[in-house]
């Protein structure tokens, strides 16, 4: 406590505690006390030492509210003019100017010789500063690393577009059969008929994959006709969701063909 | 190797946080550490030749550097940013302030003087946003400012004294110049400042 007091140094208060604690310690008899006294001196010769510091730069007489006011002077204050501001802590009466800082800031950057931050002209991928550093670390991981990182990224890649390919492929092959049953609503297809394709085996059993994804997505249907052949038709959108919901039967009907039969 | 630890650094350099030797040796030295010597100082060679930057060793026993400009200051428009021109410019105050008080203040007295330039600790400010922030952790970290708890202070207080960095890119007779002309006083008004910042050349 009291440590301002004692650190203004017009005042003897550290003195006169030093003088108490001495004639003090005289009635001393107890480890208890001895120690609290050995306290006290600690802290009285760090204050000490800070009084002993202020009086160094008091040497030289520097007078940090007048600097303050000649910085704001600086920085253009306008002392006439009185503005409404909401900073209620503040010296009401005087108006800062908004690019105050940068007056200082322009002043300042000739006092350092501070090294210009380092930025990519043409801008990193994301243009943030990390990037640039990650660019740098990867590279670092000889050969492995990167042909490592490379790979999961195509595979990704071949994922993506392989989805995207057969979701296409589908709605495509659901439309050519919905054309096909508006031109000739009565007639159905032979299931065959409309996944074959006489010049790749390949090709047909994508096609059969293909339609596999709109019987199950309950778009077309699957029915045997009097020669207990597969045919195929589209679900009207109105059919379809009654039948659902109620029937909710799927059969499974496996369909063997290899290269042979097909041929 | 060497043109890659120019580039490391130059990236490093740009949160003007410190860069250790580890992370060098680590990132881009690796099997080459025999040569790290060499390395570095044909990177330093590079640096000063191609942007008139310096590598300087700010701590010898934990090996930690910063760049710094070589050229001399042009005058004129800079074309840095303004949030960066706008924190040197808080930094020059706080560095005179503290050199002009004797090389070391109370976090306390600090903050007092900040508020005659309405920057206050507790409030958000248009142009600094969190000043305790900047100050005590921004500034410091990028060695500006070095904080140092005060013994025996409950609460604890701290003082602030110059940090490597500002030792290394200005100069106490820099400071003491720029308090000059604010106060429109010549710089040897001030004896006791103006006889260490000369010693300090």
């Amino acid at each position: 406590e009291n440590r301002e007091a004692m650190l203004n140094s017009k005042s003897n208060r550290l003195t006169e505690a030093l003088e108490e604690a001495n004639r003090l310690f005289d009635g001393v008899c107890r480890a208890r006390e001895a120690a609290l006294d050995a306290q006290f001196l600690v802290i009285a010769s760090n204050i000490g030492k800070e009084k002993a510091n202020e009086l160094h730069s008091e040497m030289s007489a520097f007078d940090s509210t007048a600097f303050a006011e000649d910085l704001l002077t600086f920085m253009g204050i306008n002392r006439t003019e009185v503005e409404e501001t909401d900073d209620s802590e503040d010296v009401p009466g005087a108006f800062l100017p908004s690019d105050a800082w940068r007056t200082m800031g322009e002043e300042a950057s000739k006092y350092f010789r501070r090294a210009p931050t380092f930025h990519y002209m043409m801008g990193s991928f994301k243009s943030e500063p990390p990037a640039p550093k990650q660019r740098i670390e990867r590279q670092k991981k000889a050969g492995r690393g990167k042909a490592e990182q490379a790979m999961p990224a195509q595979l990704k890649k071949m994922e993506e577009s392989h989805q995207e390919a057969t979701e296409k492929e589908v709605e495509r092959i659901l439309r050519i059969l919905q054309t096909h049953f508006e031109n000739d609503p009565n007639t159905p297809i032979s299931f065959f008929d409309f996944v074959m394709d006489p010049n790749s085996f390949a090709r047909t059993v994508e096609n059969v994959f293909h339609v596999s994804f709109l019987i199950r997505d309950g778009l077309a249907k699957i029915k045997l006709d009097e020669d207990e052949l597969p045919i195929i038709e589209p679900i009207k959108p109105s059919e379809g969701g009654e039948e659902d919901s109620r029937a909710g039967v799927r059969n499974q009907v496996v369909i063997s063909l290899d290269q042979r039969e097909w041929k | 190797q060497v043109s890659e630890l120019v580039q490391f650094l130059l990236v490093k350099d740009q949160k003007k946080i410190p860069i250790k030797r580890a992370d060098m040796l680590k990132n881009i030295i690796r099997e080459y550490r025999d040569a790290y010597s060499e390395i570095v100082k044909r990177a330093d060679r590079t640096l000063q030749a191609v942007f008139g930057l310096q590598l300087v060793e700010i701590d010898t026993k934990r090996h930690i550097y910063i760049l710094i400009n070589n050229l001399p200051r042009p005058e004129g428009q800079h074309l840095c940013r303004d949030k960066e021109k706008e924190k040197m410019g808080l930094l020059l105050v706080i560095l005179s302030f503290i050199f002009m008080k004797g090389n070391s203040v109370k976090d306390s007295a600090l903050w007092e003087f900040l508020h005659l330039l309405r920057v206050y600790p507790g409030k958000q400010h248009s142009v600094f946003g969190d000043v305790r922030k900047l100050v005590t952790e921004e500034f410091v970290r990028q060695k500006y400012l070095e904080t140092t708890a005060i013994p025996l202070t409950d609460p604890p207080e701290f003082k602030y004294q110059w940090g490597p960095r500002a030792e290394k890119e200005t100069s106490k007779k820099d400071v003491l110049n720029f308090v000059a002309k604010m106060q429109s006083k010549d710089p040897t008004f001030w004896a006791s400042q103006y006889s260490e910042a000369e010693a300090n050349k």
